[in-house]
């Protein structure tokens, strides 16, 4: 029979509670719950999504921008004097692993300290959306770090000792590229046939050749080949069609990462995101996604959950207020889609680039 | 992150989870410290096994202890085996705890390639338990996935795996999957008599649940399976214009290779199957004669030839629609009388399950592959309960009829007039395959749900007649350069500024334009507006 069911909908409120997320967010900035223990290792990642979330949410005010700053130049692994570790540089997780704390170079040699591409990564987005310039990233030294991390099939390990390689590490070396303009830290070329490879019989991605399609490698896929200016020499007009079709079976109200799987916040962003960039989100039904979304917010504690009735984390609560914003939430910053920053950091980095551009124009015209 | 549920507890509970708590705090720092001490000093013992198991029991994800594990490991000289499989016993009690950790799995995988003897059997036996656990732990079916490859397990085994798996519950996506990867390689080219058991095998899990996706998605591929794709290069000459993926384009004039530059029809639109270019002045100045000329198409290793025929000013070469077969793919006779009878089996589950919105999709992704123009009224049926039982996509599944009676119009065209296109009050919400329509001359596209005209409409290089009224159309960015432009029709449309007409100014030709029932005409001195705009428009309906 037809499924009718406007009429037996439970009341949720669907108020947007914009101050609580804030709070929330300065919480995360201060001190975590002890089942976050595990994440030690991977904190830049969720000072990311504070800050990014703050940013989103126009509320950047409530934090101290400099020490902030400080704080993510002091993850940065330097080159030595001798450059013996230039393979290892970029930004680690946090302080976990000892080295005292410094800004400044040069380098510290140690044989567990390296970059991790992810940390890189946000660590870069992290400065972009506190309005640094990235004058003390050492770039060529990220990038080394960055080479050393690319696989013969295209797929980057995380750490140069070696970690498992898969999809989301070539997302993550794509937007440092991206961001400091300068794709001499990866091949391409290999990169899109890893991309390529991993595109499973129902036209998701796995994350890798043959692995289940899922919405988050999708995303990883569609926004790396996005940023690198590839997207139609990589995939033919039919894929992109079949990989729109996968995409778009995704919502059920919210969305789902996999067929079978339920809806989960996340999602409204990595699929939404997906769909923006391959132009066909407006076909999503914004109303059932805004109701999902909001179904899954804290109303005490602000942040957002991945399911109604659990917890709500950082990860969760800054992609379901990315999943807002790509529905056009009115009090929410817009989001780049493919960067996963607000328009106003892109704007930013656009700026900083445009100035690198100019600065080394006027370098070889003095000589 | 993973959800975790929300449980109500006590203030006495509350203070005894505290101090629980900050004794596991002290036991931590010791140990963490202790260990990188240890590794600081080189030393890789017992002892450092012990410390850093302390500290991944509780934290898997700490990678940098995996790494100095591995790092003891490697070292070890004796009892190599022994150790190994403590690892494992290990591993096995962190997965307990963690059964989603990318640290503790990429680990057991490095142990198990290295184990001097490896039991193949128990590792298979772990992953069918923790699959047991949850059956779409992909981080276990990777697992999986390389233990098979190590241990060369047959493929038929691992395809018996996923028939039993799938028999106990049809929903199970994840075996589906791996079924895809499996079935290549046992059957690469796909025979005929395996795949009609496994359609019975997908049908048997669509016909006894239609709701779940796994079988349908599943099914879709299976459909497509052994059916060669034609690459379809359309050569289509006119005023030089040619239809091709990529510029690396040379011309040749009456056996002379010409120099000149290949344009796409628009600015915004860089990846454009059609290209123009122009000849040099004076080329061709003598109509009075006949001319040869031939584009090569370098990637592709092919070219097209076109004669310009005496006093005549166009000319062009076609390839036929149908015989490319443009818009499906070429079905063998066997496979016709597969999908046909796959046909039936779907619209007898249809009857039984009107609302089921897979099964709809289905029946009219078979429709669209035997035999397009013969089931059109269906698939319109069709497309309409569908926009109603899935309404959440019902835009999606618009767009997606707009193109089917795009590309049915497009094969119409083959037996009809080929200059002129006409698909009026068919519910438009979009348009596509503009590059088909390189030589009409007159389109209408009147009474639809058109927003705008895209850039891609700039393909329409030879139009001259442009019917386009009641539609919504608010965009008219696809009217650009289009030099035979004579007369455009846009009543009742949405177009609102005078911005909006700006591409009309690239159209030298433009004699007659119908804004009637456009907001813009509201605009004061619209007139005067309009004459600057468009000097040589001598006819406006506003």
């Amino acid at each position: 029979g037809k499924v009718c069911d406007d009429e037996f909908e439970e009341f949720e409120p669907l108020d947007f509670l914009r101050d609580r997320h804030v709070r929330f967010f300065q919480r995360t900035l201060q001190v975590l719950p002890e089942r976050y223990a595990s994440l030690e290792t991977t904190r830049l990642t969720i000072i990311f999504f504070a800050l990014s979330g703050l940013d989103v949410l126009d509320a950047l005010d409530v934090i101290d921008r400099n020490t902030m700053i400080e704080w993510i130049y002091s993850l940065q692994v330097l080159p030595t004097d001798d450059q013996s570790n230039i393979s290892r540089c970029g930004f680690r997780g946090s302080s976990h692993i000892g080295i005292p704390y410094s800004t400044k170079g040069p380098g510290v040699l140690h044989p567990y300290d390296s970059g991790h591409v992810a940390m890189t990564y946000t660590g870069l987005c992290s400065l972009l959306i506190l309005g640094d310039n990235l004058s003390r990233v050492n770039k060529q030294a990220c990038l080394a770090g960055l080479r050393a991390l690319q696989l013969e099939d295209g797929s980057f390990y995380a750490v140069p000792e070696g970690s498992e390689n898969d999809i989301r590490f070539i997302y993550c070396a794509a937007s440092i590229c991206y961001m400091l303009d300068d794709w001499s830290g990866m091949d391409i070329q290999k990169a899109i046939e890893y991309i390529r490879g991993s595109l499973s019989y129902d036209n998701g991605f796995g994350q890798g050749a043959g692995r289940e399609s899922h919405g988050g490698w999708t995303y990883c896929a569609i926004a790396s080949l996005c940023l690198m200016g590839r997207l139609e020499e990589a995939l033919s007009r039919r894929e992109l069609d079949r990989i729109r079709r996968w995409c778009i079976m995704r919502q059920q109200s919210g969305f789902h990462g996999r067929p079978n799987k339920p809806v989960d916040t996340c999602y409204s962003f990595w699929v939404g995101a997906t769909l923006e960039l391959l132009d066909v989100f407006q076909y999503t039904n914004f109303d059932k996604n805004r109701s999902f979304i909001l179904s899954t917010q804290d109303r005490l504690v602000g942040g957002f959950a991945k399911w109604p009735d659990s917890h709500p984390d950082p990860l969760h609560a800054y992609l379901g207020l990315c999943g807002l914003s790509l529905i056009g939430e009115p009090s929410l910053r817009k989001v780049h889609p493919a960067l996963n920053i607000t328009q106003r950091a892109f704007q930013h980095l656009q700026q900083l680039q445009q100035a690198w551009k100019d600065s080394t124009g006027s370098c070889s015209r003095q000589h | 992150q993973h959800g975790r549920v929300k449980i109500k507890s006590t203030a006495q509970q509350e203070e005894e989870k505290r101090k629980e708590r900050e004794k596991k705090l002290k036991i931590y720092i010791a140990a963490r410290d202790a260990c990188f001490s240890k590794r600081k000093e080189g030393i890789c013992d017992d002892e450092a096994l012990q410390l850093t198991q302390q500290l991944l029991s509780s934290n898997p994800d700490f990678a940098t202890l995996w790494n100095y594990r591995r790092e003891i490991l490697m070292h070890l000289e004796d009892e190599v085996q022994k150790i190994y499989e403590a690892e494992l016993s290990f591993l096995e009690s962190c997965l307990k705890v963690n059964p989603k950790s990318y640290g503790s799995w990429h680990h057991r995988g490095w142990v198990s390639a290295r184990l001097p003897q490896p039991d193949w059997a128990r590792e298979l036996s772990l992953c069918d338990r923790c699959l047991s656990l949850d059956d779409r732990n992909f981080h276990c079916w990777d697992y999986r996935r390389m233990v098979v490859k190590m241990s060369g397990v047959p493929v038929d085994q691992e395809l018996g795996f996923t028939d039993h798996l799938i028999g106990s519950n049809f929903s199970n996506y994840s075996s589906w999957h791996y079924r895809s990867t499996l079935l290549p390689l046992l059957h690469p080219e796909s025979p005929e008599p395996l795949c009609l058991s496994e359609y019975e095998l997908v049908q048997n899990a669509f016909f006894t649940d239609p709701n779940d996706q796994s079988a349908w998605f599943y099914y879709r591929w299976l459909l497509g399976r052994g059916i060669t794709k034609l690459v379809t290069c359309g050569a289509l000459f006119l005023s030089l214009v040619f239809q091709a993926q990529s510029v690396g384009l040379l011309l040749v004039l009456d056996g002379q290779p010409q120099r000149v530059e290949w344009r796409s029809v628009h600015p915004r639109f860089k990846h454009s199957p059609v290209w123009i270019c122009d000849l040099p002045p004076g080329t061709i100045s003598d109509i009075t004669n006949e001319h040869n000329l031939t584009v090569h198409w370098t990637e592709k290793h092919t070219h097209r030839d076109c004669a310009l025929y005496t006093g005549r000013t166009e000319s062009y070469c076609r390839d036929s629609a149908t015989d490319q077969e443009l818009f499906r793919s070429e079905l063998s006779v066997e496979k016709t009388s597969v999908l046909q009878s796959e046909l039936q089996s779907c619209n007898q589950l249809q009857e039984l399950e009107p609302l089921n919105k897979w099964c709809l999709l289905t029946i009219i992704l078979l429709m669209r592959a035997l035999d397009p123009l013969g089931y059109e009224k269906e698939t319109l049926a069709h497309f309409q309960t569908l926009k109603e039982v899935d309404s959440m996509r019902s835009a999606y599944y618009s767009d997606l009829c707009s193109k089917f009676m795009i590309e049915n119009t497009i094969l119409k065209m083959e037996y009809a007039e080929v200059r002129v296109f006409s698909i009026s009050d068919k519910n438009l919400t979009t348009l596509c395959h503009l590059d088909q329509l390189l030589l009409v001359t007159h389109i209408n596209l009147s009474s639809n749900q058109l927003q705008r005209l895209p850039p891609q409409f700039a393909m329409l290089q030879c139009l001259e007649v442009l019917e386009a009224d009641n539609n919504n159309i608010e965009n008219l960015e696809g009217l650009f350069c289009l030099s035979k432009l004579e007369e455009i029709n846009l009543k009742n449309n949405n177009i609102s500024t005078l911005a909006d007409l700006q591409p009309l100014a690239s159209c030298p030709k433009i004699k007659r334009l119908d804004l009637r029932g456009n907001p813009v005409t509201q605009m004061a001195k619209i007139e005067a507006e309009l004459a600057e705009l468009l000097p040589s428009v001598t006819d406006i309906l506003l």
